[in-house]
């Protein structure tokens, strides 16, 4: 029984989705497309339905963020590098940043429409997941 | 409407003293409502005439959000700062700066939003970006400087055609005169077009435009206009195509067709060399030419640009050798 239950532990935690976008509860939004994630934090569009949003990226290179620039948007650092500079001559800025994944999860509590990723072990009742990598 | 030199000095001056959070290629920022950047490019020509030195463009820009709905840009530029001609010795050039562009966008959905003021024209790829640090040649094509404006002193209503996936619509008018008439490649008083976008994938795009403008000398010119790119960062193969009809008085040109195809290779990420055909055809200037130019491209960091080309062209013996530096701050 215990190499059974070790075996699924490992499984459980090396294939489980370590990351989560989380959105605020109070919004009406269950889950978004990858396509819809992407054209939130390439700031292409601006709101889900009637909601406006606001998309938070995380400060620096940690590993959360490589992963989602990966994953979610489909992007390796010299592409979206050379995507912002061009949207830096339309006058587009990139999402605004956070310190921390805390204060992401903090930001996401506590202003509507705010978006972001946290690693999914950090996800409480307080917040609502919408899409996990 | 040019601005004097010293109003741009003070300008300089108070973003080096006031801007935080500054990376290169992605500007500035002052404070929640104002990013600030600019650019310049320096260009050597050497052609059968003459050898010259140009500071080409300069110019700064400031962009923000004034709320969740009304955002602006403003941009300021000096063509031919500084010119040199290298072969006799003599030189020149305008420290005027003109208004680029100057607008303001109000968002009432992503499928409804309002521009307003002096824009770029939503027309293809290479006149959305005109500058040449984004540009993969020094030169720009005949097709994005001599057919259409390039740009739009009125209104451009956008945004995503709903329940679409990715396409994107722009309908635009102007029922005027440019902001700035020394700073357009064709000055007009009427302007009217409907362009649209579509991302197929992250690799694949295409698009078209169909539009109609009436130059300050009268000359009515209907065009339709498509393009089509793909992008994987290694390769980047790009075409546009435009037909245009001129009415001139009770003169009628037949249509007349323009375009180019271009093939980028990246073999790193810094340096990559780019080939270009284009035909250009213009019944109304009567002229007619085909070009192939070669190139070379080397960015040590995207906002950075080192380029030079060869241009080989089917008249006028116009060939030339361009080189350039360029960079977005």
């Amino acid at each position: 029984m215990k190499p059974i239950l070790l075996i699924f532990i490992f499984v459980s935690t090396t294939f489980a989705n370590q990351y989560s976008v989380v959105i605020s509860k109070k919004t009406n939004v269950t889950s978004l497309s990858v396509q819809q994630i992407r054209d939130i934090f390439l700031q292409k569009r601006h709101s889900i339905g009637d909601q406006r949003v606001i998309p938070l990226n995380l400060v620096g290179q940690d590993a959360s963020r490589i992963a989602f620039e990966t994953d979610v948007l489909g992007m390796g650092r010299d592409r979206l590098n050379t995507y912002w500079v061009k949207q830096h001559f339309q006058g587009i800025a990139p999402p605004i940043t956070q310190p921390s994944h805390e204060s992401i999860k903090a930001f996401v509590q506590n202003v509507e429409g705010s978006i972001g990723y946290i690693p999914s072990s950090m996800v409480d009742n307080s917040i609502k997941v919408i899409y996990e990598f | 409407m040019p601005l004097k030199l010293p109003f741009s000095s003070l300008i300089l001056f108070l973003l080096s003293t006031y801007v935080h959070a500054y990376e290169l290629g992605r500007g500035g920022q002052i404070n929640d409502h104002i990013n600030v950047g600019g650019y310049f490019s320096t260009e050597f020509e050497s052609n059968q005439q003459n050898d010259s030195f140009t500071l080409d463009d300069v110019a700064v820009m400031a962009y923000g959000d004034i709320n969740p709905m009304i955002s602006y840009l403003a941009e300021f530029e000096a063509v031919g700062f500084y010119h040199k001609n290298v072969s006799d010795g003599s030189d020149g050039g305008s420290q005027k700066f003109h208004i680029e562009r100057l607008y303001g966008d109000l968002w009432m959905s992503d499928d409804f939003n309002i521009r307003f003021g002096k824009q770029i024209a939503p027309i293809g790829y290479w006149n959305m970006e005109p500058i040449n640090v984004l540009r993969d040649t020094t030169s720009s094509p005949l097709y994005s400087k001599l057919l259409f404006p390039k740009f739009l002193t009125g209104i451009d209503i956008n945004g995503y055609v709903p329940q679409s996936e990715g396409l994107r619509y722009h309908l635009f008018a102007q029922n005027n005169r440019d902001l700035d008439e020394e700073y357009i490649n064709i000055p007009n008083t009427h302007f009217y077009g409907l362009a649209i976008e579509k991302e197929f994938s992250m690799e694949w795009s295409g698009g078209g435009s169909i539009g109609e403008y009436i130059t300050l000398t009268n000359q009515r010119t209907r065009f339709l206009q498509t393009n089509v790119k793909y992008d994987d960062t290694t390769w980047q193969l790009m075409a546009e195509a435009l037909v245009a009809s001129n009415e001139h008085n009770d003169r009628e040109d037949k249509a007349s067709l323009s375009g180019y195809v271009q093939a980028m290779y990246h073999y790193t990420p810094e340096h990559a060399v780019v080939g270009r055909i284009e035909h250009y055809n213009d019944h109304y200037s009567d002229y007619k030419d085909t070009i192939l130019t070669l190139g070379y491209s080397y960015r040590p960091l995207y906002p950075i640009s080192l380029k030079s080309e060869y241009q080989w062209h089917s008249q006028n013996d116009e060939n030339r050798a361009l080189f350039s530096f360029s960079v977005l701050f």
